[in-house]
């Protein structure tokens, strides 16, 4: 049965995870490209000085990317079980109905995982060419929040998508944006380390939120609007 | 045990009641068709007996457990074909067989592959790209592959043109009648139900209207013409008519009573009539008799 549910989740994703793959690229190397620049044809030293010192970001392109990868994947999963409401075949099937929707929460979170981790290999790979192990783990703290909000952003898209009625998708909406934007706050590098793990589990907890929604849809909550 | 029972069932959609103590019993073995007017409560049954909707009060068992909980054993047993035929779309028809075979542990390909050869399709055909009618077929043979003790099909016959109704209904008559499959069906097209179901329950706005054979039904509720000879006199409501139509001087009158008694109610209440016959019914004709036209 999992193996059966992976297989349709992978279907609703793939050309997804595909177009995230390919986009993250394409950012990373543009990145990268930018700070070959900077180093070998403008001014060495003082690239070094804006990055160490001013605490610069060589990395800022990539600060939504991470967030649209989470709505992306969340929308590809949810939109097609939402179209004509055929969740219902889903929480028909022969397993129950909050473990269908964590299997398909928990292969959705492992791709995005996956992708999110070959960006940061990416990341390490190519920062490692440029800078000590010190600035890169610098940048690792600063971005970090920006993979930690786009796995809130994949679970809570996936909360307001299966919601039965319009009213509350736009009040989730309104909170996901408020809560999923304090992880974008300061570019200022490293200002969340002392509380990334704070952010880390609010991310966590935000996995298991979508089973409020699959609630209100078995209980028809869709019916009474 | 039945393979659906509902108990008092009572539901509200907000003050508005759709039923109050609904009850009715689907055997097993049997093909029930539930016929109403649209607004009469059929998506409501259906969506309870599936757990997409907590009735305000009351239950529905299906084989003995409450519709809002079922285990995925008995989950397995039910094969639900929603209204409009929807199904995974994004997928293609070898994907979707993929797909289920991997959920249920009867699952038998040969019905499924036997109704698509019917088709003008390849197995990598989108079903997001099908006919209604093909849709229609992929719904069926899925269900049918799933081999479920009982099938659940909601208006089955929406967006279907006669050719692949007929195909519908007589495959699926032939399959639950050799397998001893329980079918509770719903459709907005009766006259398809007369060829499928053993049993038929009608529902109007917050009430059943009628539960029992379908071949009893046809021989005990009747339908009689009547000419009056006073155009301008007002047929009498009487409680021996479940539903009185008049156009001028032509009456139908539709209940359960003998043509001997509706003679001896028109004499008795000096009604003056130029002729009255009974008029054979098709099933559709009877719904409409017994629900009126509005």
């Amino acid at each position: 049965m999992h193996k059966a549910i992976f297989y349709k989740e992978w279907l609703k994703i793939r050309w997804a995870v595909g177009l995230f793959l390919l986009l993250g690229l394409i950012v990373l190397v543009n990145i990268f490209l930018n700070v070959r620049y900077g180093v070998r044809f403008m001014d060495a030293h003082d690239y070094w000085y804006r990055i160490i010192i001013q605490g610069a970001n060589y990395a800022a392109s990539l600060k939504y990317i991470p967030l649209l990868v989470g709505l992306g994947l969340g929308v590809a999963q949810y939109f097609p079980e939402i179209v004509n409401q055929r969740i219902k075949l889903t929480f028909h099937l022969p397993i129950q109905e909050n473990k269908v929707l964590l299997i398909q929460q928990g292969f959705g979170l492992c791709c995005l995982l996956l992708v999110y981790a070959l960006y940061i290999l990416i990341f390490v790979m190519g920062s490692s060419y440029f800078f000590p192990a010190e600035v890169i783990q610098m940048q690792l703290q600063t971005i970090l929040p920006w993979f930690l909000g786009g796995l809130a952003a994949y679970s809570l898209t996936g909360l307001i998508m299966l919601e039965p009625l319009w009213i509350y998708r736009v009040l989730y909406t309104i909170i996901a944006y408020g809560f999923v934007s304090q992880y974008f706050l300061q570019a200022v590098p490293m200002a969340y380390s002392r509380v990334l793990w704070v952010f880390a589990l609010l991310s966590l907890v935000t996995v298991i939120v979508v089973l409020f929604s699959g609630y209100r849809f078995r209980k028809g909550e869709m019916h009474h609007g | 045990m039945y393979a659906i029972e509902c108990n008092n069932l009572t539901h509200y959609y907000g003050s508005k009641l759709v039923y109050e103590d609904l009850n009715f019993k689907v055997e097993e073995g049997k093909i029930l068709g539930l016929l109403g007017k649209n607004g009469a409560g059929k998506s409501t049954t259906i969506n309870i007996m599936n757990g997409f909707l907590h009735p305000t009060s009351g239950e529905c068992l299906i084989y003995g457990e409450d519709s809002q909980h079922l285990t995925p054993a008995t989950k397995e047993k039910i094969g639900f074909l929603i209204e409009g035929h929807i199904q995974y779309s994004f997928m293609n028809v070898h994907q979707i067989e993929k797909f289920y075979s991997g959920c249920y542990r009867r699952w038998d390909s040969k019905p499924y592959w036997e109704l698509l050869s019917k088709l003008k399709v390849t197995p990598t055909q989108k079903i997001s790209r099908m006919s209604c009618g093909q849709r229609s077929q992929v719904a069926l043979g899925l269900i049918l592959a799933q081999d479920p003790q009982l099938l659940v099909l909601d208006d089955f016959s929406m967006g279907l043109d006669p050719g692949y109704r007929r195909l519908f209904i007589d495959y699926l008559r032939e399959y639950a009648k050799a397998n001893n499959k329980t079918v509770f069906v719903t459709s907005h097209i009766i006259q398809d139900m007369e060829r499928l179901i053993d049993d038929v329950l009608i529902m109007d706005y917050n009430r059943i209207l009628a539960q029992q054979p379908v071949s009893e039904f046809m021989n005990k509720f009747r339908q009689f013409d009547i000419v009056l000879e006073n155009p301008d006199l007002e047929f009498p409501q009487t409680d021996m008519a479940v539903n009185i139509e008049q156009i001028l001087d032509k009456v139908s009158f539709y209940g359960y009573a003998t043509l001997e008694e509706v003679k001896g109610y028109l004499s008795r209440s000096g009604i003056g009539y130029k002729s009255i016959r009974e008029q054979e019914m098709s099933l559709e004709d009877a719904f409409i008799g017994l629900t009126g036209k509005y």
